[in-house]
């Protein structure tokens, strides 16, 4: 009796020493699940800003209209961040865009690589090194139609107990030969953190 | 941190950095070694490393902030602190400290070339300032009647406690900072939104109300965007002076468009260090009789601050003119009133501590006998340390100076307190050209950000 006693005893806290000692755990998780880490601006938002913006955009008439005979060239400006976080806004207008092409409705012209163009077409034209019948030449790209835009603003607000934060994300579509705004929508997200009245 | 500070003053910041204690994140003062390193990483003019150290720093008060009210691991701290001393619990980094550490990083980002992330950090520092202000009142009460529900009265603490009212000078509270208003308002100026820049101005206005610069932005942003501001009073002469620049308002256009502002941010000196004080209080037991104890507590000197606060102005001469600097922040009053607001509730925590040891001793005495007693009042006499930990690699003092320079290359000869520095810089047209310039001992240092 003594015996078992002992060796469940040592069973047990083996197991209990190898609980501790555990390893890391390294999972794969859904990328579209809710996050909750903190309250911080995070993947979640991110996801609810793109598809808020993106669904709005495609089944707004106006746009209906402009895309029934012709896929209008766009150019992403920039996300202005005038919230008091870190947001990479750039990551936001990509999937924006990503989304938008994948719709069919659009063409995009990326102005943030325009550099690495000309380096391209001035290498496949000035080297010497690309047959030049069949060199790219310069001034045949498509200028832009529309410019999309927008803004993330925040209010934050927090006590001892709780914080909150308010984000408006708006976006807008303007015609760069009219000057007119054709399309804008905004999107709002709260999110609140209450802290624990007891943690370790 | 001796060593530290002296390598400091003769401007080898390398050496500085590697005196730092080097401490893991469990060390409770993990945040306070992080904000150091990164402000003399700052004075290196390495803005990437200063940038990691600073975000990091940020990081860990930000969990702080996250965790819940009452913690279990903190209660143990603090328990080891309540026969020890408060040195044995997490530093608590102070607002006046989250606005400057805001502040460097906002400096980071925009010498490294992102203003729009630089903006993004004073909107923390003007966060840091309203939750403070938020907070404050109540925390202090609370304090206070804790100290006195432990026995003490105030009347006894403060008769006892050297006076800080000249280090405090008039500052009204412990973390309102117009320097980090001052460039939150440079910053949102430079990026256009002149309004923000208004807002700002005017919060540093309202805590430096004799600046003559800032008073002047506030006038001239005021005109900008037609806004009648009561506070700003103008005399029936400059009045008279400003409608005659109205009048030929075309020409004062043609000139403005032709010139471009300097600010240079000097700051000056480098912040005290918390001395020790050891005073004997009367604390009331439950049986309402008196009893003095041994407390040690924090303070700022004031004959210390005599000999540190020598404010010499910055001085610029240009094209026969003299201007002179201006006061914008005395990061030292910061400090001092920030401790005297913390006072209460270090006294409250001391007290308590003061009762744990005496029990403590007489058990020891209890059961060891003399040996035991003695052992317990020595042991109790010498983990007596006041927490005198603080954020040291800081200046004492920053002054502002603004002049409109026509556009152009310059070289601006400004005398300080170290001698004269000869710093060329270009003027761009209705641009802001900054200047941080830094005298801390023998060391002089400047950066010349074009914004």
């Amino acid at each position: 009796m003594k015996n078992i006693m002992l060796i469940t005893t040592t069973a047990l806290s083996l197991t209990l020493i190898a609980g501790c000692a555990q390893k890391p755990i390294v999972q794969y998780g859904d990328a579209t699940a809710v996050e909750t880490t903190d309250i911080n601006f995070g993947s979640t938002d991110l996801q609810k800003v793109a598809n808020d913006m993106t669904d709005s955009l495609l089944l707004s008439p106006i746009v209906g209209t402009l895309t029934e005979n012709s896929r209008p060239v766009v150019f992403v400006e920039r996300i202005k961040n005038k919230t008091s976080e870190h947001i990479d806004t750039e990551s936001i207008t990509d999937s924006v865009s990503t989304k938008l092409l994948r719709s069919g409705k659009f063409r995009f012209v990326d102005m943030t690589r325009v550099d690495a163009v000309r380096k391209q077409l001035e290498f496949q034209n000035d080297a010497g090194m690309v047959d030049s019948s069949k060199a790219i030449q310069f001034g045949n790209q498509i200028g832009a139609q529309y410019m999309l835009y927008g803004n993330l603003s925040s209010i934050v607000k927090s006590t001892k107990d709780k914080s909150d934060v308010y984000y408006k994300f708006t976006l807008r579509l303007l015609d760069l030969k009219s000057g007119l705004v054709e399309w804008a929508d905004e999107t709002e997200i709260r999110k609140t953190r209450s802290k624990g009245a007891i943690g370790w | 941190m001796n060593k530290v500070r002296v390598a400091q003053r003769q401007g080898d910041f390398t050496n500085a950095q590697a005196f730092i204690p080097q401490q893991n994140q469990q060390h409770n003062a993990y945040n306070l070694s992080l904000l150091e390193k990164g402000r003399l990483a700052f004075l290196q003019k390495n803005w990437a490393d200063s940038q990691l150290l600073l975000a990091k720093a940020y990081q860990t008060i930000e969990q702080e902030n996250a965790k819940a009210n009452i913690q279990i691991s903190k209660g143990l701290s603090n328990a080891s602190a309540a026969v020890s001393n408060d040195n044995a619990i997490k530093y608590q980094v102070p607002a006046y400290e989250q606005s400057m550490m805001h502040s460097y990083q906002a400096l980071n980002y925009l010498y490294q070339g992102h203003l729009e992330s630089a903006l993004v950090e004073v909107r923390k520092a003007n966060l840091v300032q309203e939750n403070a202000l938020i907070d404050n009142e109540n925390e202090v009460f609370i304090a206070q009647k804790e100290m006195a529900d432990k026995g003490i009265e105030s009347d006894s603490l403060y008769a006892n406690y050297p006076s800080m009212t000249e280090v405090i000078g008039t500052v009204k509270n412990g973390f309102q900072n117009a320097f980090t208003f001052y460039l939150s308002a440079l910053l949102y100026e430079s990026a256009g939104e002149v309004n923000d820049a208004y807002i700002d101005y005017k919060k540093a206005l309202e805590i430096f109300p004799d600046n003559k610069y800032i008073k002047a932005d506030v006038a001239r942003l005021a005109k900008k965007l037609n806004i009648i501001d009561e506070s700003i009073k103008v005399n029936p002469v400059e009045k008279s002076k400003n409608t005659s620049i109205n009048s030929s308002s075309e020409l004062a256009n043609k000139l403005a468009s032709k010139s471009g502002q300097v600010v240079i941010l000097y700051e000056q000196g480098l912040i005290a260090e918390k001395q020790e004080v050891k005073l004997n209080l009367p604390l009331f037991t439950r049986h309402n009789d008196m009893r003095f104890f041994s407390f040690s507590l924090p303070v700022y000197q004031n004959e210390f601050q005599g000999r540190v606060s020598n404010s010499a102005p910055l001085q610029l001469q240009y094209q026969k003119q003299t201007h002179q600097s201006d006061q914008i922040v005395v990061l030292q009053s910061l400090a001092s009133k920030q401790l005297k607001e913390q006072l209460p509730s270090i006294v409250a925590r001391q007290a308590f501590r003061v009762v744990a040891k005496e029990q403590l001793r007489r058990k020891m005495s209890k059961e060891g006998g003399d040996i035991g007693n003695v052992l317990a009042s020595l042991y109790s006499i010498a983990s007596e340390k006041a927490d005198t930990r603080s954020w040291l690699t800081l200046p004492n003092r920053i002054h502002l100076l603004k002049v409109n320079l026509p556009v152009g290359q310059h070289t601006l000869n400004l005398e300080h307190i170290n001698g004269q520095s000869a710093i060329n810089i270009t003027i761009n047209a209705e641009r802001i050209s900054l200047i941080n310039l830094t005298t801390v001992g023998s060391y002089t240092g400047f950066h010349v950000a074009n914004l």
